[in-house]
């Protein structure tokens, strides 16, 4: 057995009280850039449809989603 | 050629064998058997002297027959309270039947010398109801088949025995003379000069109102999350394996019965760690409403109400589970290496027998190197793959189990494994990914025309 008292004990690299801060941060931004994705979809015709600028929304809302769904199944005690 | 080769390989099984060293005396034996729960507790103090002319390290103690399997557990320790080491042997010139166990003292005992140990034995299933089935009103006897002098391959010269029961109530015991019984103690012996294997069955039937409860199967999955928790699931089938009930079961006479010593099981404590939380307790039905949780300075206590008494016979299952923090666990090394120190087996209640344990560790994604030092000998089962949230990998999930459990058996497991912090990334990357793809259906979705009529440009033409 080793001896666990020489040994650094590990926990969470992101304190588990942020958690659902982070959430509502970081999930708030990715529902704001998916709203503002959606809605250029929408309005923006063949014309003015700009593929650069598409991609570089999706890419921001689904970074800031994907993460901010993590912490949300964190916050609500799923430990993936 | 064949026949060296023979009388080498008999050699060497005559090698793993002991031999019974007849210079060993033992000089004074204390035994103490507490009958009081549903397990059967030797404690004793055992002197010995070498009456030989070598220095003498190896010590055995012997089971008579019958008690192979149910022996859970036994541990040995010199006078100063120190554990010795304590192995399974075979002993020359004795049958497969009867079980050793080989102590290793700490210095070789010299000749005229003499040393003390200290010794605990628990038994499993060794008290046998009788009557084996009784009524709801009826109280609950057991037997207990012992024997009267401590069971040694060496001569003992001089033995005492205290049989502890729980009630004062004992229908009958073995009276080899010189015994006396005072309240709920029966003591045997001294006894002088009794030879080496001597067996003289001892038997007390009494009252024994304890729970007789044994948890047929236990299935223990450990969860880390690198997130800094460790999750955790018992999956328990327990059933009453005392006298069974006869007759039929009234609950009327079920709720007048107020004596706290009824042989059915109202309700039990389980004990958790203090840093436990998330609890929930159900079975198959879904959740049990009737248990509390009392938490104490350091434990948690829950007190479980199965979803009706238990009788004799009757048996019932349900799941437990909690939420612990990763760091009373889990540790760093400065080589990056992980070390996780975490029962393998928990209180389920006290004086518990686990007819079967099982215990899945679920390592996090994408660890390697794993290696797992148990705290006794356990069974390693091949490892499996688990998929939980987010995951496509797969875990790695180390199985062991092992069978005729006790409370001294709760030990820590050490499991040490490799694994890179930046693998934490993964699920957050995994979900990101998800969501892109569908933006990128979204722009793909947009781009393509379905309309029958004709296109915008053509109409301006």
């Amino acid at each position: 057995m080793a001896d666990t008292g020489k040994l650094l004990r590990y926990s969470s690299p992101v304190n588990p009280a942020v958690f659902p801060h982070l959430t509502i941060v970081l999930l708030g931004i990715g529902i704001f850039f998916t709203a503002w994705f959606f809605v250029y979809e929408v309005t923006s015709t063949k014309q003015t449809r700009s593929l650069k600028k598409e991609i570089a929304t999706a890419v921001v809302a689904s970074i800031f989603s994907g993460f901010g769904i993590v912490f949300l199944l964190l916050t609500v005690g799923i430990y993936v | 050629m064949w026949k060296l080769f023979l009388f080498f390989s008999i050699l060497s099984l005559a090698n793993t064998a002991e031999n019974i060293n007849s210079d060993l005396i033992n000089k004074n034996v204390q035994r103490t058997i507490d009958l009081n729960s549903q397990l059967v507790k030797i404690t004793g103090t055992i002197t010995i002297e070498n009456s030989g002319k070598q220095g003498i390290s190896k010590y055995l103690i012997g089971f008579e027959r019958d008690l192979q399997g149910s022996v859970s557990y036994i541990g040995v320790q010199d006078s100063q309270k120190n554990p010795l080491k304590t192995s399974e042997v075979a002993v020359i010139g004795r049958g497969t039947n009867e079980l050793f166990y080989q102590v290793q003292l700490r210095q070789s005992l010299e000749p005229e010398k003499t040393i003390t140990i200290i010794f605990e034995v628990i038994i499993t299933k060794a008290l046998n109801p009788y009557p084996h089935s009784i009524t709801q009103k009826e109280k609950q006897l057991v037997r207990y088949f012992g024997n009267h002098y401590f069971y040694s391959p060496y001569k003992t010269q001089n033995q005492k025995t205290e049989v502890l029961v729980s009630s004062r109530s004992i229908e009958s015991y073995s009276k080899l003379k010189p015994v006396a019984q005072t309240d709920s103690i029966i003591t045997y012996g001294p006894y002088s000069d009794i030879a080496a294997f001597s067996l003289h069955p001892l038997t007390v039937h009494y009252e024994n109102n304890a729970p007789f409860l044994t948890v047929t199967r236990l299935e223990r999955t450990i969860e880390i999350s690198h997130w800094g928790n460790i999750a955790l699931e018992e999956s328990i089938e327990i059933k009453h394996t005392g006298a069974q009930l006869k007759g039929p079961f009234s609950r009327y006479d079920y709720q007048r019965e107020t004596s706290p010593n009824h042989h059915s099981i109202r309700s039990y404590r389980t004990i958790l760690p203090a840093l436990a939380h998330s609890i929930y307790y159900r079975d198959m039905n879904g959740n049990i409403s009737t248990s509390t949780v009392k938490p104490h300075k350091d434990y948690i206590e829950l007190e479980l109400k199965p979803r009706f008494p238990l009788f004799g016979g009757w048996q019932s299952s349900y799941i437990l589970g909690y939420s612990i923090p990763s760091f009373p666990y889990l540790f760093k090394k400065s080589s990056g290496e992980f070390v996780l120190n975490i029962r393998l087996l928990d209180h389920v209640f006290d004086d518990m027998a686990v007819d079967e344990l099982e215990t899945h560790i679920v390592l996090p994604v994408g660890v390697s190197n794993v290696k797992v030092k148990a705290p006794y000998e356990i069974k390693r089962l091949p490892d499996g793959v688990a998929y939980k949230y987010l995951d496509n990998i797969g875990r790695t999930v180390i199985r062991a189990s092992k069978t005729n459990l006790v409370e001294q058996h709760i030990q820590d497991i050490e499991v040490t494994y490799t694994w890179k912090s930046h693998t934490l990334l993964h699920e957050p990357i995994l979900v990101s990914i998800a969501l892109f793809l569908i933006f990128v259906i979204v722009i793909i979705y947009v781009r393509l025309d379905f309309s029958i009529g004709k296109p915008e440009h053509s109409k301006k033409e």
